[in-house]
C-alpha cells in the first residue's frame, strides 16, 4: 500500500482552507460581541414575551394557572436570577425559594429549545448568522481534509500527532457547534472556535508530518477503535476546558460585582452565559467525554494486551491516561462534595485537561516508552 | 395503600426536600458513640466516617494521581531495568534516596499500595451502606407531594375537565403506565395528589461502576498471583521447550512455579522484517513476521504460525508475543591447531534501533580467544568510522577487536554472554578488523582464526499467562456500563395535585417536577412533554363539560 500523494495534497489544501474559514467564523463571533445587540437584555425581553413551557401552558388555562406558570416555568435568563448563588445541578444547590416571583426557575437552567435551531440562528443577528455559516463551512472543509488524509494513507487518519490533532480539533468543532446551537450559546463561539484555530495553526506549523504508512505496532484495527475514542474524548474535553476557563473568568467577574469592586456593565462579560450556566454546560460536557475516555482506555488495554503481551504496564502514556482519568473522576466527585463545588471543581477539571495535554504533547513526544509513535522529530 | 413514613420523610415532603434532596455524601450526624460504647468505639466510628467521606475519597484520588507522576517521569524497574541502572550511574548521589522511597518501582511501592487500598476501603465503606439504602428505597414509596408544587424547579398548571379526584386518578394511571413508582394519599390525608418517582437504575449503575472497579483490582491481583511472564531470545533455526532452564527470564506470580509452564516447544523457522525504502520516513519498519513451528505439548502434532506484532501465537491459555528482533552473525573460531572451538550464531544487541548498529561478543574459551564486535547491517564509512545506513541487511559487515588469553570463565563467577572481561587478556594486533560475510581473519602469531560465516536474525519472544485478563476486561466493561447508567438515567420525581376549579366544574391541576441528578441534561424537556401530555389528556372539551364530573 503506497501513499496517495495527490490525495494527501488535497487533504493539506482543505485543512488550510478550514483554518481560513474558521478564522472568518471567529471574526463573525467577535463581530457579534462588538456590534451585536446586548443579548442579556434581549433574552430577558424574549423570556418575558414568550415565557417558558409553563407560561405557554398557562395561556391554555386561565386565572391562577397563569400566575403559577410565570413563576415556575422554563424562564432561563430572567434578570433577577443573575445573582442567585446556585452552582450545581438545578435542584441540588438552588433552593426553590431563593428567588422571589420570576426567579423561581434556577439561574443554572439552560435555555430550552423553544424555537427551532435554524430560526434561533436567524434571530441571533447577522454576525452570528455569518459566523455559524462559516463554522459549518469550515467543519465541512475540515472533514474533507480528515477523510482524504485517511484515503491517502489507507487507514484511520490518526496515526501520528499531526493527524491526531487534526482529527481531535474536528471533533471539538463539531461537538462545540452542536452545544452552541442546542443551548443557543453564541457568545462562546469566539472562544472555542478561536482555540480550534490556534490548535490547528500550531498543528500545521509545528508538528506537520507528511503522509506515510504506519509502523507495524500500529497496524491493527484497534487503531481505529482506541485512537478514535481518545480523539473523540480529547475533542470533547477540549471544549470542556474552554468552558471551564470561561467559567472561572465569569465567576470572578460575578464575585467582583457582588463585592462592589466592579460595575455590572454591558461589556464583554455581561454578554456571555452566566457562571451557573457555564458550570452546568462544563459538567455535561465532561459527563459526555468521561465514558468515552474510559472506553478508550479499556480499548487501549485490550490492544496493549494484543501487541505487547500485557493489558496494563504503566508505560508513561498509560500512566498519564490513568492520571487524566483519575483527575476527571475527581472533578465529577468534587461537584458532589460540599466545599469543592464551583471554582475548585473547575480547577480540577482544568488540571485534568492539562495532564491530557501534557500526555499528548510532552510524554508522547519526549519521554520514550512503548507509545512513541508521534512521528515528530 | 400503606402509609408508613418517618417524620423526617414527612418534613422532606413539605418542601425542605428540594434543598436536602440529592446529597450523596454521608450525612452529618451527631458526634460520639451512643450510650454504652466506650470512647475508643466512638473514635473508631469517627475514623471510619472520616475515611468513608467523599472528601477523603477525593483527597485519596488526588494522591493516586499525584503518586503516579514519578512512575512516568523516572525509569521503572518493572518496565525498563536498564534505564534504572543508567540512572544510578548518572545520579549516584540521588538514586539511592529515590530507591528508598520506592520511586523506581512506584506501582509496587508500599505507599502507593497504601493509597489505593485506603481508597478502595473508603469506596467499600461508601458503597456498601448505599447498596442497603438502594435496596431500602426500592421498597419505600416516594414522599408525599409538597403543598406548593409551584415552588419546585419545574412546574406547570392547567385546567382539567375532570373533578380533582378523577383528574389525579387519570394522571396516576398515565404516570404508572410510564413505569413511575406511585404514592397516593392515605385515608387520613386531605387533598388529591399523586407522587411519582422513577430512575432507580441510576444509583444501581453508580454502585455497579464502583463495585466493578473493585473487581478490576481483584483481577489485577489474580494476575499477580497466578500469572507469569517469561522472555526467550531465539535465533532462526533454533528450537526451545518452555521450561525454566530454557527461558532467559522468568517472572512468576506469587503462587506460580516452573511446573506450571505450558509444555509447548517451538522452532523459529524464519524472521523477516521489511522497511520503507523511500520517502521521508525511509528506514521505518513496515512489517515484522516470525514464522514458527510449534507443538502445544510433547508428542502433539506440530503446526506453523506467523507471529507478528498485534498477532500473538496462542498456545492453550498462554500467548507468545514478538517483542524484539536483531541480528546474529555466525562466527567460526579455530584454535592454533586448526580445531573448531566455536561455531555459532551470536546474537548482537542493537545499540541503535533505527539503523541496527549492534554490539556483541564472541567467546571461545577453548581457543583462549575472545572478540568484541560491532555489526552493521548496511555498512557505510562515515569519516573512517563504521556506521549503518539502513536497518535491513543489505551489506552486512562486522568490525572485531580480538583478545587472547584467559577469559576467566572457569573462575566460578557468572558472566554475561554479552560482556567480555578483558582483564587478563591481551589485544590482538590488527584490531579492529573489518570483515564481510565469508571472510576469515587469521590472527597473527598463529593464535588461530575467525570466520564471519554469515548473518541470521533473532527474535525476542514474550510468553505470558494472565488469568486475571478476562475478569479485568469483564469488570472494565461492567464499570463502563455502570458509568453510562449513572450518567444517562436520571432519578426524578413528579407530583400532581388537583383542586376544584373556581368556576365550579372541573379542576385546576398543578404538576411539579424535580430531578435529583441530571448529569446529561434533558429533564426540563422530559418534564415539559409530560406536563403537555397530562394537559392534553384532560383537556376541557366545551361540549362535554357536564360529563366531566361523573
Amino acid at each position: 500500500m503506497s501513499v496517495n500523494l495527490g490525495l494527501a495534497q488535497v487533504s493539506g489544501d482543505f485543512l488550510v482552507a478550514a483554518i481560513v474559514i474558521y478564522s472568518l467564523a471567529v471574526i463573525g463571533f467577535a463581530g457579534d460581541f462588538a456590534f451585536g445587540r446586548p443579548r442579556r437584555a434581549k433574552a430577558a425581553g424574549a423570556a418575558l414575551a414568550s415565557g417558558g413551557h409553563a407560561a405557554q401552558l398557562a395561556t391554555v388555562g386561565a386565572g391562577q394557572g397563569a400566575a403559577q406558570g410565570a413563576s415556575g416555568g422554563g424562564v432561563s435568563e430572567a434578570p433577577g436570577a443573575a445573582g442567585a448563588p446556585g452552582l450545581a445541578d438545578g435542584a441540588q444547590a438552588v433552593p426553590a425559594d431563593a428567588g422571589s416571583g420570576g426567579a423561581g426557575s434556577s439561574d443554572a437552567a439552560l435555555p430550552a429549545r423553544q424555537v427551532p435551531a435554524l430560526r434561533a440562528i436567524w434571530e441571533a443577528g447577522p454576525w452570528v448568522r455569518a459566523a455559524v455559516a462559516f463554522s459549518a463551512l469550515g467543519i465541512l472543509a475540515h472533514l474533507v481534509a480528515v477523510v482524504t488524509r485517511g484515503f491517502a494513507v489507507h487507514r484511520a487518519p490518526w496515526g501520528n500527532m499531526y493527524e491526531f490533532v487534526t482529527a481531535l480539533t474536528c471533533v471539538a468543532a463539531i461537538f462545540f457547534c452542536y452545544v452552541m446551537v442546542r443551548y443557543r450559546a453564541w457568545a462562546l463561539g469566539v472562544f472555542v472556535m478561536g482555540a480550534v484555530v490556534v490548535a490547528l495553526g500550531l498543528a500545521e506549523t509545528v508538528i506537520y508530518t507528511a503522509a506515510g504508512p504506519l509502523v507495524p505496532a500500529l497496524q491493527s484495527y484497534w487503531l481505529s477503535i482506541h485512537v478514535t475514542a481518545m480523539t473523540l474524548a480529547t475533542g470533547i474535553f477540549f471544549v470542556a476546558a474552554v468552558l471551564g476557563v470561561m467559567y472561572l473568568v465569569v465567576e470572578r467577574y460575578r464575585a467582583r460585582v457582588a463585592a462592589g469592586k466592579a460595575q455590572p456593565g454591558n461589556g464583554l462579560l455581561a454578554r456571555i452565559p452566566s457562571a451557573a450556566q457555564l458550570d452546568k454546560l462544563t459538567y455535561r460536557t465532561v459527563v459526555f467525554g468521561f465514558p468515552i475516555w474510559t472506553f478508550g482506555v479499556i480499548a487501549g488495554a485490550i490492544w496493549a494486551d494484543q501487541a505487547w503481551g500485557r493489558y496494563w504496564g504503566w508505560d508513561p502514556v498509560e500512566t498519564w491516561a490513568f492520571i487524566t482519568w483519575v483527575l476527571y473522576a475527581c472533578y465529577l466527585h468534587a461537584r458532589a462534595t460540599a466545599g469543592w463545588r464551583g471554582r475548585r471543581a473547575h480547577y480540577i477539571q482544568l488540571l485534568g485537561f492539562a495532564s491530557l495535554t501534557f500526555n499528548m504533547l510532552v510524554v508522547q513526544v519526549f519521554i520514550t516508552g512503548m507509545h512513541s509513535y508521534a512521528g515528530v522529530g | 395503600m400503606t402509609d408508613v413514613h418517618t417524620p423526617r420523610e414527612q418534613a422532606a415532603a413539605q418542601g425542605e426536600e428540594t434543598v436536602s434532596f440529592g446529597t450523596t455524601e454521608t450525612e452529618p450526624d451527631a458526634t460520639g458513640g451512643g450510650a454504652g460504647t466506650g470512647p475508643s468505639a466512638g473514635w473508631l466510628r469517627w475514623g471510619w466516617r472520616q475515611l468513608t467521606s467523599m472528601r477523603t475519597a477525593l483527597v485519596l484520588l488526588f494522591l493516586l494521581a499525584l503518586g503516579s507522576v514519578p512512575g512516568s517521569v523516572l525509569p521503572q524497574q518493572g518496565s525498563d531495568p536498564a534505564a534504572v541502572q543508567q540512572y544510578y550511574a548518572s545520579h549516584p548521589a540521588l538514586a539511592p534516596w529515590l530507591n528508598h522511597l520506592g520511586l523506581f518501582n512506584v506501582f509496587a511501592a508500599p505507599w502507593f499500595a497504601a493509597v489505593y487500598l485506603l481508597l478502595f476501603t473508603s469506596l467499600v465503606g461508601c458503597v456498601v451502606p448505599r447498596t442497603f439504602k438502594l435496596a431500602g428505597s426500592a421498597r419505600t414509596p416516594p414522599p408525599r407531594a409538597p403543598r406548593n408544587l409551584g415552588r419546585l424547579p419545574h412546574s406547570a398548571s392547567f385546567p382539567s375537565s375532570l373533578a380533582p379526584g378523577a383528574a389525579v386518578d387519570a394522571a396516576a394511571a398515565m404516570l404508572g403506565g410510564q413505569r413511575f413508582r406511585l404514592r397516593r394519599p392515605a385515608s387520613g390525608d386531605s387533598g388529591h395528589w399523586v407522587s411519582a418517582e422513577k430512575g432507580y437504575l441510576r444509583e444501581a449503575g453508580n454502585l455497579l461502576f464502583h463495585l466493578a472497579l473493585l473487581g478490576v483490582l481483584v483481577s489485577i491481583a489474580l494476575g499477580g498471583l497466578f500469572g507469569y511472564k517469561a522472555d526467550k531470545l531465539l535465533v532462526e533455526g533454533q528450537r526451545f521447550s518452555d521450561t525454566m532452564q530454557a527461558l532467559d527470564e522468568f517472572h512468576p506470580g506469587r503462587l506460580v512455579s516452573g511446573s506450571d509452564l505450558a509444555p509447548f516447544s517451538l522452532t523459529l523457522d524464519r524472521f523477516s522484517a521489511s522497511y520503507l525504502r523511500s520517502g521521508d520516513s525511509r528506514g521505518q519498519p513496515s512489517d515484522f513476521n516470525a514464522t514458527v513451528t510449534y507443538s502445544p505439548s510433547p508428542g502433539a502434532p506440530s503446526r506453523t504460525y506467523n507471529i507478528r506484532i498485534n498477532d500473538p501465537l496462542p498456545v492453550d491459555s498462554t500467548k507468545i508475543y514478538l517483542i524484539g528482533h536483531g541480528y546474529a552473525p555466525v562466527f567460526k573460531v579455530t584454535d592454533s591447531h586448526g580445531n573448531v572451538a566455536y561455531n555459532e550464531a551470536t546474537p548482537f544487541i542493537p545499540a541503535n534501533t533505527g539503523t541496527f548498529l549492534s554490539d556483541g561478543v564472541v567467546k571461545a574459551p577453548d581457543a583462549s580467544l575472545g572478540f568484541m564486535g560491532v555489526f552493521v547491517p548496511t555498512a557505510v564509512s562515515v569519516g573512517g568510522t563504521l556506521e549503518s545506513a539502513f536497518p535491513a541487511d543489505d551489506f552486512p559487515a562486522v568490525s572485531l577487536i580480538g583478545y587472547s588469553g584467559n577469559l576467566g570463565m572457569n573462575s566460578g563467577v557468572p558472566q554475561s554472554v554479552y560482556q567480555l572481561n578483558t582483564a587478563g587478556m591481551t589485544k590482538v594486533a590488527g584490531s579492529p578488523h573489518l570483515m564481510l560475510p565469508g571472510q576469515t581473519w587469521t590472527l597473527p602469531g598463529g593464535r588461530g582464526a575467525i570466520t564471519f560465516v554469515g548473518v541470521r536474525q533473532w527474535v525476542s519472544l514474550a510468553i505470558t499467562y494472565d488469568p486475571g485478563q478476562v475478569p479485568a476486561l469483564v469488570c472494565g466493561m461492567l464499570a463502563l456500563g455502570g458509568l453510562l447508567l449513572s450518567f444517562l438515567v436520571r432519578r426524578r420525581r413528579v407530583f400532581v395535585r388537583a383542586v376544584p376549579a373556581a368556576s365550579g366544574s372541573g379542576s385546576v391541576v398543578t404538576v411539579g417536577g424535580l430531578a435529583r441528578t441530571d448529569a446529561s441534561g434533558g429533564f426540563e424537556e422530559e418534564f415539559a412533554e409530560l406536563a403537555a401530555e397530562l394537559a392534553a389528556q384532560q383537556k376541557p372539551e366545551p361540549n362535554n363539560q357536564s360529563e366531566a364530573g361523573a
